[in-house]
């Protein structure tokens, strides 16, 4: 008897410890409840000085709200999608999530993001320029505030093009051929060991970013007004001829030199720093990565805009934006502290010198503003030989078009392409299934 | 039996308090979640929305899975990384642990731990070091074979041998964990049927042949269902390395799943292909058991 007595106790005290857990997390549902102090938390990939700058800015922002606590939460590139999915759903998520505005509609779709309340929608309408206003917007409703914006130039070391005896970057597709043709070189069994041309492969936006770029640089474009993929046109057909040409006709890249990581590191970045690519499209946010792998050789990086092809008529770069925005299912109160918070974050009085806090954060990284008045602020920063051509070929610039299975289309554009790269298909093969695939995704959505 | 049975219904509260905790315990972080899974295999709508916005689609999630070529692919890469890990580690395993077996090594003891401590490395850590080592234009991989004269690959970066820088990574962290298996089963093996087969006249060779294999039966037929199970659910060093890439060379059942739930918010296409992956894991583990146990 005693031992059945003992079963009853353990099954007794079992039962009420599951209780206890039950309540426990139905309690903890409820933050800051009943009381007027706010507890905000504010997701982001960044790292580092970056984070530390916005740490500092949080600081200063607290010691005027001092009923608001903000609370920064780190995650990297590659796990902020999976962590807003994730966590986004709960009052006790993160409330101000930094977002690459290519998922914007899908997490709109989710019923994840806040719209922007009336005076924040005025004031970032007012505050910045009107293509980067609308990628912040779905369905013409405003659902954060912008950030940084980046897009891609032709990077190329100057040493390497001395030694080849180039006096300029090329201005043409038959230029950069010619040009990666001199700077490639080759042992005695024909292995390259410094590549003309790098293209990246592995990772989706590194692929099709430049690849884009190339493509509007000849007058073409990925989609059309009512979402069709336009893959098989002419642009796009001779974009990818382009890269046949590079890799197996003309041998002058190697495409196990050009591999991406999760961390978008890897060869491709290790290559160019090391001096053993003579060109590649990157974006501007690499900078720093350059300047860090590279040190005093850094000032042999030079850029320039996108080599035009031989029906395009301009060089044009494909842009990207970021933005921050808030969690619906935040408490009101969040949502009010996080509204208020960001307004003063992107606000000119937050920062230096007429700059915001924000501009002065994405000037550190060496990414663009996107803030009419930290474009003025920051006006000498973005004369430094690196940026500045990015900064001039903004107004030329073609943003990625902003659609649901927008990151899905990416991924399977880059299979396509890099079908080609390794041989697997030829150009015609690979275009009309990446027209085929990307048509399929987006018929999910679009009709 | 009969006693037990008795015991056991003699005492019913207590058996049911101390089966409880773990019972509950695997129901809730199992049999929930694989229930789960299978009910959003049915629906439609992303990881963000509540179980209420999901829509019911029925089968046609799984139906759309096997028409795409990405799924096929992954499904097929997956199963070339499973045999080449098995047809590589198994009689690797066995050899290695024959070889710690004898009593004439002195640093046995070292050796096993050696063999053993890229296994309590995590695979995040060893996917990256990886990746430097196999770097094409610096990594010391290449270096090595130039000193050789074997020309330099290309490693994660061709379409060819992607995969197979996969496996050899895999071998190099898990083949200690199955030799300490394998181990273990020889040792349980009793010394006298050797010295027995010795008097009889049987050769070292013929030992092993007639004494050692089938009596390492059982040992053989855990590591080849755990190896299976584990092999078929590689996930971090694709997820760190490639990506899926080259092209989709690398692309594999749990990547798929796991880009097409964050990714592209596609809870119901990923949860059908995390049950096909449970039931292709599930038809082989038992397949292999009654293979095992037919020998």
């Amino acid at each position: 008897m005693p031992s059945q007595s003992l079963a009853r106790r353990f099954l007794f005290a079992s039962i009420s410890l599951l209780f206890i857990l039950v309540l426990a997390s139905c309690g903890s549902s409820s933050p800051s409840s009943g009381s007027a102090n706010v507890s905000i938390t504010y997701l982001t990939h960044w790292s580092g000085p970056q984070v530390t700058q916005l740490n500092q800015a949080i600081a200063t922002y607290e010691k005027s709200h001092p009923n608001v606590t903000i609370n920064v939460h780190t995650v990297p590139f590659g796990n902020l999608l999976t962590t807003i999915t994730t966590q986004g759903n709960s009052a006790n998520g993160p409330t101000i999530m930094g977002i690459y505005n290519l998922w914007l509609p899908q997490l709109v779709q989710a019923g994840l993001l806040a719209q922007a309340p009336a005076t924040y929608t005025k004031d970032i309408q007012q505050a910045y320029p009107a293509s980067v206003n609308s990628a912040v917007q779905v369905s013409g409703k405003t659902y954060g505030y912008p950030n940084e914006v980046d897009l891609y130039a032709l990077n190329y070391n100057r040493a390497l093009f001395q030694a080849a005896g180039i006096a300029n970057p090329p201005t043409t597709w038959s230029e950069l051929v010619t040009d990666a043709e001199k700077l490639t070189k080759r042992d005695s069994s024909g292995h390259i060991t410094q590549q003309g041309f790098g293209i990246i492969n592995s990772w989706n936006s590194g692929v099709v970013h430049p690849w884009l770029s190339l493509e509007e640089s000849d007058g073409g474009q990925l989609l059309s007004s009512n979402h069709q993929p336009l893959l098989t046109s002419k642009a796009a057909m001779a974009t990818t001829n382009l890269y046949y040409q590079l890799i197996f006709q003309n041998k002058t890249t190697d495409p196990a030199m050009n591999q991406a990581n999760a961390s978008t590191t890897g060869p491709y970045l290790d290559n160019f720093a090391n001096g053993k690519t003579a060109m590649i499209i990157m974006a501007n946010w690499w900078e720093s990565d350059l300047q860090a792998a590279m040190g005093s050789k850094f000032a042999d990086v030079g850029t320039a805009p996108i080599p035009v092809g031989p029906d395009g008529t301009q060089s044009h770069s494909v842009s990207y934006s970021w933005s921050t925005v808030v969690n619906t299912h935040a408490t009101q109160a969040q949502q009010d502290a996080a509204w208020q918070f960001l307004q003063w974050l992107n606000g000119p009085q937050s920062g230096q010198n007429g700059s915001s806090a924000m501009g002065d954060i994405l000037m550190g990284m060496g990414i663009l503003p996107s803030r009419t008045t930290d474009l003025q602020a920051h006006k000498s920063q973005l004369n430094s030989p690196f940026i500045s051509t990015y900064v001039a070929e903004m107004p030329q610039s073609i943003p990625f078009p902003i659609v649901l299975g927008g990151d899905e289309l990416t991924t399977s554009l880059q299979k396509s392409i890099e079908s080609v790269m390794f041989g697997q298909n030829s150009p015609q093969q690979a275009m009309t299934q990446a027209q085929s695939n990307v048509g399929q995704i987006l018929s999910q959505y679009y009709s | 039996m009969q006693i037990q049975a008795r015991k056991t219904s003699a005492h019913p509260i207590a058996t049911a308090g101390f089966l409880t905790p773990g019972l509950g315990l695997l129901a809730l972080f199992v049999v929930v979640p694989i229930l789960l899974t299978a009910w959003i295999s049915l629906h439609s709508g992303s990881m963000a929305m509540s179980y209420s916005q999901l829509q019911w689609v029925g089968l046609h999630n799984y139906t759309i899975i096997f028409q795409q070529s990405t799924f096929r692919t992954a499904l097929i890469n997956v199963f070339l990384y499973s045999a080449a890990n098995i047809v590589i580690i198994l009689p690797l395993a066995v050899l290695l642990g024959m070889f710690l077996q004898q009593t004439s090594i002195r640093a046995k003891n070292v050796l096993r731990t050696v063999l053993f401590l890229p296994y309590m490395i995590p695979t995040v850590a060893v996917a990256i070091v990886w990746g430097y080592l196999y770097e094409p234009q610096y990594g010391p991989i290449n270096q090595i074979l130039g000193w050789v004269h074997i020309p330099a690959q290309d490693w994660l970066g061709s379409i060819n041998e992607a995969m197979i820088s996969l496996v050899i990574l895999n071998v190099w962290q898990t083949l200690g964990y199955y030799v300490v298996i394998v181990v273990a089963g020889l040792t349980e093996i009793p010394q006298e049927y050797y010295e027995a087969a010795s008097i009889d006249g049987a050769s070292w060779f013929q030992q092993q042949l007639y004494i050692t294999l089938p009596l390492l039966n059982r040992s053989l037929a855990f590591v080849f269902v755990i190896l299976t199970i584990n092999t078929l659910q590689i996930f971090d060093p694709v997820y760190v390395l490639t990506q899926g890439s080259p092209v989709n060379s690398t692309d594999v059942v749990a990547y798929q799943m796991y880009v097409t739930a964050f990714n592209y918010g596609q809870a119901g296409l990923a949860s059908a292909m995390a049950m096909v992956l449970l039931a292709v894991i599930l038809l082989l583990s038992l397949a292999q058991l009654r293979l095992f146990r037919s020998i």
